[in-house]
């Protein structure tokens, strides 16, 4: 799919020569360890380095560029995996061929030059007001959880469950630790991010991969970098409380349940794990929602996932307020019916079937194909979808609900609407 | 079939209306592994009022019913149709929005049968009052989790601020209570009204041999029997100029204030290239006006007026439309007269000229190739804008001739002061929300 190539220790170029799309896609993505501290500071460092650069000091001039350049899209951002910390400078352009004008390529990697190496400085620190605003941003978006209730239930039952715990950290970081960012710390989280963290540059779209990895050595001057050191899977901890019942002015109850699984991503049978969710409650033909919602009509949503870098799954419904403790049993009942096995040919060629076509499809895309490379390239340098796929045709119905056995269930949290109507 | 080539784009749509009145499009997109298929019906929640298939009569039917049919579409005798398509490794679903109702897939093999599979249960109604009733539990916990999301709530709200007497006022899910009054009878009065083949596209993108493929549906659609297609009477009230209600505050669980203000369009009637042209006149001029590039947008987010949420939209279709302008603020009265004084201005005085219009046109243009990589966004637009009367691809075409005089049109029929309404939600005032 992608061919690499080092450019500096530590910094790596992949590019994937396609015509399947219209665009040429960038991703740079600078990868740290995730803290809360960390996350905090790179949280702001990605919106201050997209507002604008030295040669386009204000958001006005920069945007207009980008609408010259046949609207080039460009945004950085912060994101996390495992106990990695990452943000990525994003890019998509229209390819040349397409339009009445040439070197608009050239252009767009000039740009992406300017936005990394030539911020908008002023004495030595970020320009202070953009600094503020930005800071002000990330609080923003941090309080703004709250509106959606499905994350502000699904942050509760982390923060309750695993504090501190890189599975809990947001990629913004803390409403506290974003305060307690100064310019000085800004600076040197963006030198940082330039000299020591590892670098990977994608490349999707109809270009050469030696002409285009050329350019971005002409254009980006990387030094060496050590790569992180491996670290140790960071422990899960039986939560204090295995029930939490918390309220808000709402409707409906939301029901976040918490399980252990010790299966993880670099596992031999993280492909059975991905298989015991998906016939568990990944899909629209799984039990949770063939029994919950379809059988006794009391949930719209109702779905298991899998978060594999840490060995967890959830289980998420939105549910009347009287009704959690038959949700939270008939959720249980249908774990209880993987553990034993009650398991069908269909249900698992279904499961089967549909992981196979997610993967294949998410392929369908640039951002897509570099999202799914980014996270498998560490199992498997020349990453192809018969890498998962010939692993799922293996596996055995006994072979899950013996995975599925392993599976406990650590905390349910429940955020309800109504306090006189709970069935407590 | 009809072959059309779109050369500057390297596309080409292969398209045919059948004998039974279905117009079929297919546009293969060769490096694809996926594809993706929509049947979509020209009925969503605006068609409450009509006269039925056969009868003289026109009836009013319960708030939510399109919504509620496309639910019970999915549900045979046999069983559940995700079922069917999980076991040929598709991902199914569905969405019904104020004039459509789409039914769809995704997959990356046995495109056949599932191709079969989406016609034939979109074919084959079947209701009972037993299955009807247990449905009502489901979607009334679906009503109620968009009654909890602040957004959606903003969005409808500003909606219904608009309108007076459309029935775009009215949620598309309907309430809790009204869809306890519909009955089996009810749905299979809709389906044989909108579900005829001849109100109804199937547009098939991906990896497919058009030929075959259309030949897999024209043998699909000659085995089953359908009325003769006869023109739907729909029955639309007067809908006044002005918006119907100036302002309005809701209060909700939330830990800022959100708003936006609404404009509604003085032009509903247009259709085909003329409303193409509107469309994308007053996008434009929006987003002169209220995009990233703006002086408006500078300064609302420099003195922290507007955050990340900001967003603005132009959209139209027949009968009714809106632009909606707006952001979590802690500052809604000053957003919402800055955003008025802003519209205001420009109406006093013209402020974009040609270098202006260039420049959000390349971004424009470029938004559209990038969204020609998705083949939900092709299937799922063409087919809006194909029941309206307009072309997708000829979207570049007709943004390369817009002039600046016609932004200036457009902006002058979405624009009236009395024409604007502002929508806020707020968190109670009783302190914590």
């Amino acid at each position: 799919m992608f061919e690499t190539k080092t450019i500096s220790k530590g910094v790596n170029v992949h590019v994937n020569e396609t015509t399947q799309f219209k665009t040429i896609n960038f991703s740079i993505r600078f990868k740290d360890r995730l803290t809360e501290e960390n996350a905090s500071a790179r949280a702001i460092l990605a919106n201050v380095l997209q507002h604008s650069n030295e040669k386009y000091p204000s958001h006005t001039a920069l945007r207009m560029v980008l609408d010259d350049l046949y609207g080039t899209s460009l945004y950085i951002d912060t994101t996390k995996r495992g106990d990695d910390h990452i943000i990525s400078l994003n890019v998509e352009t229209v390819n040349d061929q397409y339009l009445s004008e040439e070197g608009v390529l050239e252009k767009v990697l000039n740009l992406m030059y300017l936005m990394l190496f030539k911020p908008n400085f002023e004495n030595g620190l970020f320009k202070e007001s953009i600094f503020k605003r930005e800071q002000e941003s990330i609080i923003q978006r941090i309080e703004s959880v709250f509106d959606d209730k499905t994350r502000y239930a699904q942050q509760r039952l982390m923060d309750m469950a695993l504090p501190g715990h890189p599975a809990s950290i947001s990629s913004n970081g803390s409403i506290e630790k974003v305060k307690a960012v100064t310019s000085e710390a800004l600076v040197s989280a963006y030198r940082n991010m330039l000299d020591n963290n590892e670098v990977d540059i994608y490349v999707v779209g109809d270009v050469s991969p030696d002409h285009i990895t050329s350019h971005i050595r002409d254009y980006f001057h990387f030094a060496d970098r050590q790569q992180l050191p491996k670290k140790q899977q960071s422990q899960l901890h039986t939560p204090s409380k295995s029930r939490v019942l918390e309220f808000e002015d709402m409707k409906q109850g939301k029901l976040h349940m918490l399980f252990f699984t010790p299966v993880t991503f670099r596992d031999e049978e993280f492909p059975v794990m991905q298989l015991m969710n998906g016939i568990f409650g990944g899909y629209a033909h799984s039990k949770l929602f063939a029994n919950i919602r379809e059988k006794e009509s009391m949930a719209y949503y109702v779905s298991s996932s899998y978060a594999s870098q840490f060995g967890l799954m959830f289980v998420l419904a939105g549910i009347d307020s009287k009704l959690e403790k038959k949700a939270v049993s008939l959720i249980l009942e249908q774990l209880e019916e993987m553990k034993q096995g009650h398991i069908t040919d269909v249900e698992l060629d279904q499961t089967k079937a549909l992981l196979t076509n997610q993967l294949k499809e998410a392929l369908d895309s640039a951002r897509g194909q570099i999202d799914i490379y980014d996270q498998y390239k560490e199992l498997s340098e020349t990453f192809e979808p018969a890498f998962l796929i010939e692993r799922w045709e293996k596996v055995t119905k006994e072979i899950i609900a013996q995975e599925a056995r392993k599976v406990s269930l650590q905390m349910t949290y429940f955020l309800s609407g109504k306090e006189d109507e709970t069935d407590e | 079939m009809n072959k059309v080539d779109f050369n500057q784009l390297e596309e080409t749509l292969y398209h045919e209306q059948l004998p039974n009145g279905l117009t079929v499009y297919i546009l293969p997109k060769r490096d694809f592994s996926k594809t993706y298929a929509t049947f979509t019906t020209k009925y969503g929640s605006i068609d409450n009022h009509f006269v039925p298939l056969g009868e003289k009569e026109a009836i009013q039917v319960p708030d939510g019913i399109a919504h509620f049919l496309e639910h019970k579409m999915f549900e045979k005798e046999k069983g559940d149709i995700f079922q069917e398509f999980s076991k040929n490794g598709a991902s199914a679903n569905a969405f019904t929005s104020f004039t459509r109702t789409a039914y769809l897939f995704s997959a990356t093999g046995r495109i056949q049968e599932n191709v079969t599979t989406l016609l034939d249960f979109v074919q084959s109604p079947y209701f009972t009052e037993q299955t009807v009733e247990k449905e009502k539990g489901i979607i009334a916990q679906e009503i109620t989790m968009y009654d909890d999301q602040a957004d959606w709530r903003l969005y409808f709200g500003i909606i219904e601020n608009l309108y007076k007497n459309h029935p775009v006022k009215i949620d598309i899910a309907g309430t809790v209570a009204s869809i306890q009054d519909i009955t089996a009878e009810h749905l299979y009065t809709c389906y044989h009204t909108f579900y005829h083949p001849s109100n109804m596209a199937l547009f098939i993108v991906g990896n497919v041999e058009p030929d075959s493929m259309m030949q897999l549906v024209k043998d699909n659609q000659a085995a089953k029997t359908f009325d003769a297609p006869a023109p739907i009477e729909r029955i639309f009230p007067q809908e006044p100029k002005e918006a119907a209600v100036k302002e309005r505050i809701l209060e909700m669980g939330v830990q800022k204030p959100k708003l936006f203000v609404g404009v509604k369009p003085e032009r509903l009637d247009l259709h085909g290239p003329e409303m193409l042209k509107h469309e994308l006149s007053a996008q434009l001029a929006y987003e002169l006006l209220f995009g990233r590039t703006s002086d408006f947008y500078h300064e609302a987010y420099e003195n922290g007026w507007i955050d990340e949420s900001y967003s603005f939209d132009y959209s139209l279709e027949s009968g009714f439309g809106y632009a909606l302008i707006g952001s979590d603020t802690n500052e809604p009265e000053k957003l919402s007269e800055e955003i008025k004084k802003a519209i205001h201005q420009a109406v006093e005085k013209w402020p974009f000229g040609q270098e202006d219009l260039d420049r959000v046109r390349r971004k424009k243009i470029g938004f559209f190739m990038r969204a020609l990589n998705s083949p939900e966004y092709i299937a799922n637009q063409f087919t809006q804008y194909a029941f309206n009367g307009m072309n997708l691809f000829d979207v570049v075409p007709v943004l390369e001739e817009i002039e600046v005089v016609d932004l200036q049109n457009a902006f002058a029929s979405v624009s009236a002061e009395s024409q604007q309404s502002v929508f806020t939600i707020k968190p109670p005032e009783n302190g914590q929300a």
